[in-house]
């Protein structure tokens, strides 16, 4: 095997890392890299909610409450000061581990739209649990006085690097995923998104891997939360409503379930989209930019599912196949 | 207060509310039982209702409460199908997912639409007779609660006249029983999907206008109401009679919920309730073979 074939697979990580700390280097401003931390983390969770809907075949709505519940738990901890700002992300994720675990044993026995309903009433039931437990969460005014992130001495105080700490997550997040779905859980799991007959009579312990993979993306949407709390030291209920689950859907929607780099575009091309609203609509109506993005977002859903069904990431692939044909057509007519 | 005027009192306010949650829980199940699609519009039809009700009277000052009702009910007609001929009927690739990501998209269109027209403020109506509350079993009631119950009754005998008499009605549940089949003897389905959806704004949006005068309407009052008429609809396994006991029941346990034990965590208590009834549709006892 030639030397260049076997780094072939390597390929696309050490293109994203450079990329990464090219931007890093090239465009270092506070807002563009303020930016590019909202990316990286709406990524991990568009790329949790993306695998389980287009690998496991599962459409959770809960992302956005793994995420928040990891945000409130690593802010609780470190604000309290019963935990260094660090452990307390780490806590939040075995937390939310076990949350889901818990929820998820009964609530992956459903399918298709009633899982939705179900995961749909998790959130719900979280923003209500959020504004309610005032004495421990603060209530509908969010939660204050969370400490800045610091790890054996060096604190993460700038936006670049809170840009690198959660690039960092979301790419370990896009190779762990990818590894995952190579190997014998991932098979299993789209084995029984395509038959579910065909793989139960391969004697696939089908709960255990669909449990298995739901705690896993709900952990890394808690670690995703983690970082938010410590990035903006400040957490509200509002924060992870059900207009961060519209975002996020219009993610996938964009970027496609077909392939997790779809959907890290889905967050990059989504995430910019809404700045360059902020930015224009901003002045015609100040107070409810919010809302325009409500319904530009909405508008954009449906028309992309109606035009353009296998989101961006499809209609990109396509367009290199049509200009592959033509470059071989091209190249054939040539050689005659 | 003695206890059982208490109790009368959670009762009544259970059973208005849970009235409006049987209507809302109607028209869920008239468009899933017909279309297979989950339509989360159907909150936001409750919020239109009322407020063009509101907007009606206030534009046109001479325009009595009855024309501004019907303007109201005729403009979320429209934009029932209006959703249904834009959002469902082109999309090329249909499944429940995309279905329901499309009416949860169609949906915050029009909570944003109103958002940036009519604004955050909340609004009220003015109850539709004015009189003094009456009082029955030491509780008070207003003249309005008999409005919302008397229209959930001439609904539910409307709509089982409707269903088992008319032809349309028995074109509707044969769709629903069997579609294939329904199509096999020449009922047009593309009619009844956009019937559907005018029935069903047209149903929400009674609703939303009956309970306006009891309580504030406002851009955001229909994601909740629509929530919770999906779960009765989903308890009431999507039959009209089922609907209507399981909307009611979930009222009632809504109404003692919160005058026993809190207000602010009734909410949760009916999602509660929706996740229990679907978990438990899926536990067998039979032994797995």
């Amino acid at each position: 095997m030639k030397r260049s074939e076997r780094l072939k697979p390597y390929i696309p990580w050490i293109t994203i890392i450079a990329a990464v700390i090219l931007l890093a280097i090239i465009a270092p401003s506070p807002y563009i890299m303020g930016t590019m931390v909202f990316v990286a983390l709406w990524g991990v969770l568009a790329i949790g909610m993306g695998v389980l809907m287009g690998q496991a075949g599962l459409f959770s709505l809960a992302q956005p409450t793994w995420f928040g519940l990891g945000a409130y738990c690593a802010g609780i901890l470190a604000a309290r000061g019963i935990l260094p700002a660090w452990a307390g992300i780490i806590a939040g994720g075995a937390f939310v581990a076990l949350i889901s675990f818990v929820i998820g044993i009964p609530v992956l026995r459903l399918r298709g739209m009633y899982l939705a309903c179900v995961t749909l009433g998790i959130l719900m039931i979280a923003q209500i649990v959020f504004v309610h437990l005032e004495d421990i969460t603060g209530g509908s005014f969010g939660l204050k006085g969370i400490p800045p992130l610091s790890i054996g001495g060096f604190v993460f105080q700038t936006d670049l690097h809170f840009y690198f700490l959660s690039w960092a997550l979301c790419i370990g997040c896009l190779w762990f995923f990818s590894n995952i779905m190579n190997s014998r859980v991932g098979r299993a799991i789209k084995a029984f998104r395509d038959s579910e007959v065909a793989s139960e009579a391969m004697g696939i312990n089908i709960p255990m891997y669909r449990l298995q993979i739901f705690v896993l993306t709900s952990v890394t949407s808690a670690l995703a939360g983690g970082i938010f709390c410590f990035y903006l030291r400040f957490v509200a209920p509002t924060l992870f409503s059900f207009d961060l689950l519209i975002e996020l859907v219009l993610m996938i929607v964009i970027g496609g379930i077909g392939s997790l780099w779809g959907l890290l575009l889905g967050s990059f091309v989504l995430t910019w989209l809404s700045e360059v609203i902020h930015l224009s609509f901003g002045k015609i109506f100040p107070t409810m930019t919010g809302s325009i993005d409500a319904i530009l977002f909405a508008i954009l859903v449906i028309v992309i599912l109606i035009f353009m069904p296998h989101g961006l990431a499809g209609w990109v692939e396509q367009l290199f196949r049509l200009g592959r044909r033509s470059y071989e057509h091209l190249r054939s007519s040539l050689g005659q | 207060m003695s206890i059982l005027s208490e109790i009368t009192q959670y009762a009544i306010s259970g059973i208005t509310s849970g009235s409006i949650y049987a209507i809302v829980g109607i028209c869920w199940s008239i468009v899933f039982l017909v279309t297979r699609i989950l339509n989360f519009t159907t909150g936001e039809f409750v919020m239109l209702g009322s407020m063009l009700t509101w907007v009606f009277l206030g534009l046109v000052p001479g325009l009595g409460l009855a024309p501004a009702i019907i303007l109201a009910i005729v403009c979320t007609v429209f934009i029932g199908i209006i959703v249904e001929r834009l959002a469902i009927r082109p999309v090329r690739y249909p499944s429940e997912i995309t279905y329901m990501v499309i009416t949860f998209a169609a949906a915050s269109v029009i909570r944003g639409v109103v958002l940036l027209t009519l604004g955050t403020n909340p609004h009220t109506i003015k109850p539709f007779i004015a009189s003094e509350p009456i009082r029955f079993l030491g509780a008070s009631v207003t003249s309005q609660v008999i409005f919302v119950v008397g229209i959930l009754i001439i609904i539910t005998i409307g709509l089982s006249f409707f269903l088992n008499r008319t032809i349309l009605g028995k074109a509707l549940m044969a769709t629903a029983i069997n579609p294939d089949g329904a199509r096999f003897v020449g009922i047009k389905i593309s009619t009844l999907n956009i019937f559907c959806f005018g029935l069903a704004g047209g149903l929400g949006a009674l609703a939303g206008i009956v309970i306006a005068p009891l309580t504030f309407t406002g851009y955001g009052m229909g994601a909740m109401i629509g929530l919770k008429g999906l779960v009765a609809a989903i308890a009431g396994g999507w039959s009209v009679t089922g609907t209507v006991i399981a909307g009611l029941g979930l009222g009632l346990a809504e109404g003692f919920f919160a005058g026993f034990v809190s207000s602010g965590w009734k909410d949760a208590l009916t999602l509660i309730i929706m996740i229990v009834f679907l978990v438990a549709r899926t536990i067998s006892f039979s032994p797995r073979k």
